[in-house]
């Protein structure tokens, strides 16, 4: 996978071409940088069965279990924001609605773990935390191991996740998948090379020249990356560090709506649309002043 | 007291600066019990010190902190930013106000790498159920029949706490005071408190030195150095023991000179609303469910400049 071929496609085909039915799917961000617009696609191509392998994980994801593309879910933590629950993945797995979801719970430790174990291809790492937690005890993947050096410690060991697909949005990446991320990484440099297969969604696709302006800011390497794509506010309605501030209102509404399973199908019907349709009824005002909020705070660091 | 939060934050404050406040170190005679639970949780955090902190409470306390008593402690952040000055709420864990004066931006991995080795001193975390010896529950409550398979409800999960509560030098708990939440018998156990008691943490070779302090909204309590049950430290004003009691599932110790928690300073509840104008964490107010989005929007970013104004000023 080291050509440097253009990746580029649009982000239909991507999602088609790269996310089959049963896939197991890791994205990139955690309440910021989230690829919102990816998830959306998901969503609107009806993907079944879908296991989830990553993170905290907020709106997509509860968006992506309300319209039953989701089938497990192993990861640290699953809400949608401070002001709302994430009533779509309660009633899944409270419930059973619309579907069955099986929950497999790791610390956030424990998720960077299991994607670095992926990502340096060996079966396990080793840690000190979820020792003598019910974490260990109920995630069968997690085995509790002697020192094998004998000094008599106890580790958990944490199996790698090699997810089928990572689907990570950034700020810029050129044609060839060479990603930058401004602010944090969180998972995502790992999860890219854990995954058999990665999408890079973007702000923007910049020259080469560009990226190796700033090889520093290079997290996401072209040899990792299958495909790219650009798409202009992806993250929306969260944070793009250095781009737009999160759209606090529009995920407040989601929480409120999203409470009833009746009324969250009609916040699918109004906003599971092709992402230029999505950015439009968003208004293009609204999504300017998030970008002067943005610059506000961190204005000049891009 | 409870529930009357003026969300222009002017608690005495003048001229658009919260520390143009009146007396600002006399005791604030109009504060919300969400507002002492957050003003305890900061006191814990001393000058100086590296502070691991979650979303919501845990956050505004850290954030209270840094602008008050504690100007030289170190917020830390499991996404991956340390030494933030946040000019405001911090609505999820990659907020971007986090990049405001950050020394690090790096990732997960990293930061819980640090953390394991012992290089952060106090972490504060949130939680669902707690027991006795300070164990957590943020992961499943199970109901008399179902299971963690099949829960009554299905709580977020562990996050950073499990983590937190393993290595971190001592851990601050901040959560509501209920029956049911302070439990003789956790559904599951999220993170590790001292586990079953004496002697129990040393065993699994833990790091960080456990739970310290857990902060309600109705009273304080510590953990006893030999047998680590946790014990009544201090009431809130207005709240006798037997209350407290009476939302304790076991039998609660009780230091012999419980005393009354301290109450905010004005300086302390002024400085609260500036960072928190929408009543985002707070929440004494629906306001944060009834702003709309430009309104929303202009108070975010004035109160983030006059955060931002206080620092260029020093």
């Amino acid at each position: 996978m080291s050509d440097t071929h253009d990746k580029t496609q649009t982000l239909q085909t991507a999602i088609s071409d790269h996310v089959p039915d049963g896939a197991s799917i890791a994205f990139g961000g955690m309440g910021g940088r989230d690829p919102e617009a990816a998830a959306r696609e998901i969503i609107r191509q009806e993907k079944t069965g879908l296991r989830v392998v990553d993170d905290a994980r907020t709106t997509l994801f509860d968006a992506m279990v309300g319209a039953g593309c989701v089938d497990e879910y192993v990861g640290s933590w699953v809400g949608t924001s401070l002001i709302s629950q994430g009533h779509n993945v309660r009633r899944a797995v409270e419930e059973g609605v619309p579907k069955d979801l099986t929950m497999q719970d790791v610390s956030n430790f424990g998720s960077s773990l299991m994607f670095f174990a992926g990502a340096m291809n060996v079966p396990f790492v080793p840690t000190r935390s979820m020792l003598g937690t019910d974490i260990a005890e109920h995630n069968d993947d997690i085995e509790v191991i002697d020192d094998p050096f004998g000094s008599g410690e106890p580790l958990a060991a944490v199996p790698a996740a090699t997810p089928d697909v990572a689907i990570i949005h950034v700020q810029q990446a050129d044609r060839h998948g060479n990603a930058h991320i401004y602010g944090n990484t969180v998972n995502d440099h790992l999860k890219v090379r854990a995954a058999d297969t990665t999408i890079i969604t973007c702000e923007e696709i910049v020259p080469s020249e560009t990226i190796a302006e700033s090889p520093e800011l290079t997290k996401i390497p072209f040899y990792t990356v299958d495909s790219v794509v650009e798409v202009p506010f992806g993250s929306h309605p969260w944070h793009c560090y250095g781009h737009y501030y999160a759209d606090l209102p529009f995920y407040r509404e989601y929480g409120l709506r999203s409470q009833d399973y009746d009324e969250f199908q009609d916040w699918l019907d109004e906003w599971i649309v092709p992402h230029e349709e999505y950015l439009e009824k968003v208004g293009a005002d609204r999504l300017a002043r998030l970008e002067e909020l943005e610059q506000t705070i961190n204005g000049g660091k891009i | 007291m409870t529930g009357e939060t003026d969300p222009e934050g002017d608690s005495g404050a003048t001229n658009g600066s919260p520390l143009d406040v009146a007396n600002p170190d006399e005791p604030a005679d109009d504060y919300s019990l969400t507002e002492l639970l957050a003003v305890t949780a900061a006191r814990e955090i001393d000058d100086g010190e590296m502070a691991f902190i979650g979303v919501g409470m845990s956050l505004i306390s850290g954030v209270l902190a840094k602008y008050t008593h504690a100007p030289r402690c170190q917020l830390v952040t499991e996404s991956g930013y340390v030494g933030s000055r946040p000019p405001g709420v911090v609505q999820s864990i990659s907020d971007s106000v986090l990049g405001v004066d950050s020394l690090v931006a790096t990732d997960q991995m990293q930061i819980f790498v640090d953390n394991q080795r012992g290089l952060f001193d106090v972490g504060i975390i949130g939680a669902g159920q707690i027991d006795k010896y300070g164990n957590t529950n943020s992961t499943v409550v199970t109901g008399a029949e179902g299971s963690y398979e099949n829960p009554k409800v299905r709580l977020p999960g562990s996050g950073g706490s499990n983590d937190i509560m393993t290595s971190c030098g001592r851990t601050i708990v901040m959560m509501r005071q209920r029956a049911r939440a302070f439990t003789s018998e956790l559904d599951y156990v999220t993170a590790p408190g001292y586990l079953d008691g004496p002697g129990a943490r040393e065993e699994f070779g833990f790091p960080g030195g456990g739970p310290e302090t857990v902060i309600t909204d109705m009273a304080v309590f510590g953990f006893d150095e030999e047998t680590k049950e946790m014990y009544l430290r201090s009431t809130h004003p207005g709240i006798d023991v037997e209350e407290v009691r009476e939302m304790v599932q076991w039998d609660l110790n009780v230091d012999d000179d419980v005393e009354t928690t301290p109450v905010p300073t004005r300086r302390e509840v002024a400085m609260l609303r500036t960072i928190d104008p929408t009543d985002t964490v707070l929440r004494d107010t629906d306001r944060i469910y009834e702003i709309g989005f430009d309104e929303w929007a202009d108070t975010m970013e004035r109160n983030w400049k006059r955060l931002m104004q206080i620092e260029e000023d020093k």
